[in-house]
């Protein structure tokens, strides 16, 4: 499975962080999507041009990412989340446990982020009744922060959902 | 990690002003965590005419679940009350607030979103011509003769986090770095020229390590009690409000840590010979700055504001920039700066007479005459003030 890649290779990107958890703890708490997203954004926005602008961003982004896998995922599993970063763009990987059918949904999900249409249903989705769409984070994404997303398989019951970013670009 | 999402964010109404301020973050789980905003909102909307301001410029956070509630909740607002256009002011501060509440107004024409970052500070659009960069640069390599050994009398020591709030050209903040050995130092300015000059100087000088942030001193984004030493210079004293700058000041120091604050009296500029014509001038300098919101006066005053902002342990003191300290003719540049500034564009603003103004000019030339005379003295009054915030 490698769903709407094209993020850039990898070659070159440096680890900044990494966080290993069981699924089952990160979902336990809400809360944990909060004070991880503005954990890492203080951490790897202190040397982008503008540290507390950077953070801000990063922080809502990648919020929208935990906030994602905190309402789709399987139990009983490890949660990977790794902070890459090659010049201007930082990477997020986050590896999710799936099962089939959760590995379909972000599969769909990603897929449909390249549709000409994506801001005007990511823009209905913002205004829609009834329940949040699962998928309106990684729209938002999309459109408002300009990410390259991508899943890839990452063994047998996870997957491996990437966010490129490049913030700075996206604040011009 | 914490148990529970806290802090999370305020809801306040000003019915004076009409205006919903909602601050902090909003993330939560359910959409009946918003229930308290709605609330304000529908109470907000009881008692508005006209205009409903909705100030989200320092909301830091909103995620998706309270953006839908916050967004539904003021398009049926806008609906049901065709009277009333809803400002939505935001920050290019926050990053992400303009565009994301910018989609409301594609829904309800009624529903407007104003990007609020220029005038911060009236003063501000006198100072950030580039002519003026080269002044400030001067007035602090003179400054700094002095204040290198008062900063360490206020409590600045190697290895404290540092902030310099209205950093201007972020040429104090490099002096500080490379006297002081912060192990944080963050300079923030609410001038993006000002600020990319700064970067553009550490990147040309190989200075690394000062973060260089744009923001309102007045409602920073800054976590609370996160410096040792926060300094603000020559700042106070260009803004309406300082009480609004010294409570940030006040929010983002440490417990124990000290706020340090420089300001000028600029009637005390003193020279001779020529001193009278010298005085004339700088007491109508005062005059001009009031006409503009601006207390060029406030020196003195520092000592007052730090006790009303709820500092104790106030140190004050004063210095006197000199024509002997260093080159003479960095003096006089400083004032022939002011000159063009003041008896310039500043003195047109307010509409005074060219005899006024040849008058005025007169008292900053016999200045710099003064200056650059062998046997001259002329001089530019500083107060220093510090204060500890309680533990």
């Amino acid at each position: 499975m490698n769903s709407r890649a094209e993020p850039s290779e990898k070659t070159n990107f440096a680890l900044l962080l990494q966080f290993d958890m069981q699924i089952d703890g990160f979902s336990s708490n809400w809360a944990y999507c909060d004070r991880l997203s503005s954990f890492v954004a203080r951490m790897i926005g202190h040397n982008r041009t503008d540290s507390l602008l950077y953070s801000n961003l990063f922080s809502s982004a990648f919020n929208e990412l935990l906030e994602t896998a905190f309402r789709i995922h399987a139990p009983g599993s490890d949660f990977v989340c790794r902070i890459w970063r090659k010049g201007p763009t930082d990477r997020i990987e986050l590896t999710i446990p799936c099962d089939t059918e959760l590995s379909a949904f972000y599969k769909d999900a990603v897929d449909t982020l390249g549709e000409s249409n994506l801001a005007e249903r990511y823009h209905s989705a913002l205004f829609s009744d009834g329940p949040l769409q699962p998928s309106i984070g990684l729209m938002e994404l999309a459109v408002d922060y300009k990410a390259r997303l991508s899943i890839a398989a990452a063994g047998d019951r996870a997957i491996q959902l990437v966010a490129e970013l490049s913030l700075e670009d996206v604040n011009q | 990690m914490l148990d529970t999402l806290t802090p999370t964010y305020t809801a306040r109404f000003d019915e004076n002003s009409q205006e919903l301020s909602l601050i902090g973050s909003m993330r939560p789980q359910h959409e009946a965590d918003m229930a308290k905003c709605l609330q304000v909102l529908e109470q907000s909307l009881r008692l508005v005419r006209g205009t409903l301001y909705i100030n989200v410029k320092r909301l830091v956070r909103v995620n998706n679940i309270a953006f839908r509630i916050l967004a539904a909740a003021l398009v049926n607002a806008a609906t049901e009350r065709p009277d009333l256009k809803i400002k939505i002011i935001t920050s290019s501060v926050v990053g992400w607030s303009t565009k994301k509440f910018g989609v409301l107004s594609a829904v309800n024409a009624n529903l407007i979103i104003e990007e609020y970052d220029n005038e911060f500070y009236p003063g501000q659009t006198f100072v950030e011509n580039s002519d003026f960069i080269h002044v400030l640069r001067t007035q602090t390599k003179m400054t700094w003769r002095h204040e290198r050994s008062i900063l360490p009398r206020h409590g600045l020591k190697p290895g404290m986090k540092v902030a310099d709030i209205c950093s201007g050209i972020g040429d104090f903040a490099v002096l500080m770095q490379k006297e002081f050995n912060p192990s944080r130092i963050v300079a923030l300015d609410h001038s993006k020229s000002s600020l990319a000059y700064a970067r553009g100087v550490a990147e040309e000088f190989g200075i690394s390590g000062i973060e260089y942030v744009y923001g309102d001193a007045s409602e920073m984004l800054l976590e609370d009690n996160q410096f040792d030493f926060v300094t603000c210079r020559h700042a106070l004293q260009v803004f309406d409000r300082p009480e609004l700058i010294l409570k940030e000041l006040f929010r983002i120091c440490k417990p124990g840590g000290r706020v340090y604050v420089t300001n000028e009296k600029n009637s005390h500029c003193l020279g001779e010979p020529h001193g009278e014509s010298i005085q004339w001038t700088y007491t109508e300098v005062a005059k001009l700055w009031h006409h503009f919101n601006m207390d060029i006066e406030c020196g003195p005053k520092s000592r007052r504001l730090l006790q009303d902002s709820g500092f104790d342990k106030i140190q004050m003191e004063s210095f006197m920039v000199t024509n002997l300290d260093g080159d003479p003719q960095d003096f006089a540049d400083i004032i022939e700066s002011w000159k063009n500034l003041f008896a310039g564009d500043m003195a047109k603003q307010r509409g005074d007479s060219p005899e006024f103004i040849e008058r005025f000019k007169r008292g900053f030339d016999d200045h710099i005459f003064a200056a650059l005379h062998p046997k001259g003295y002329a001089g530019w009054p500083i107060w220093v003030a510090s204060g500890r915030k309680p533990l």
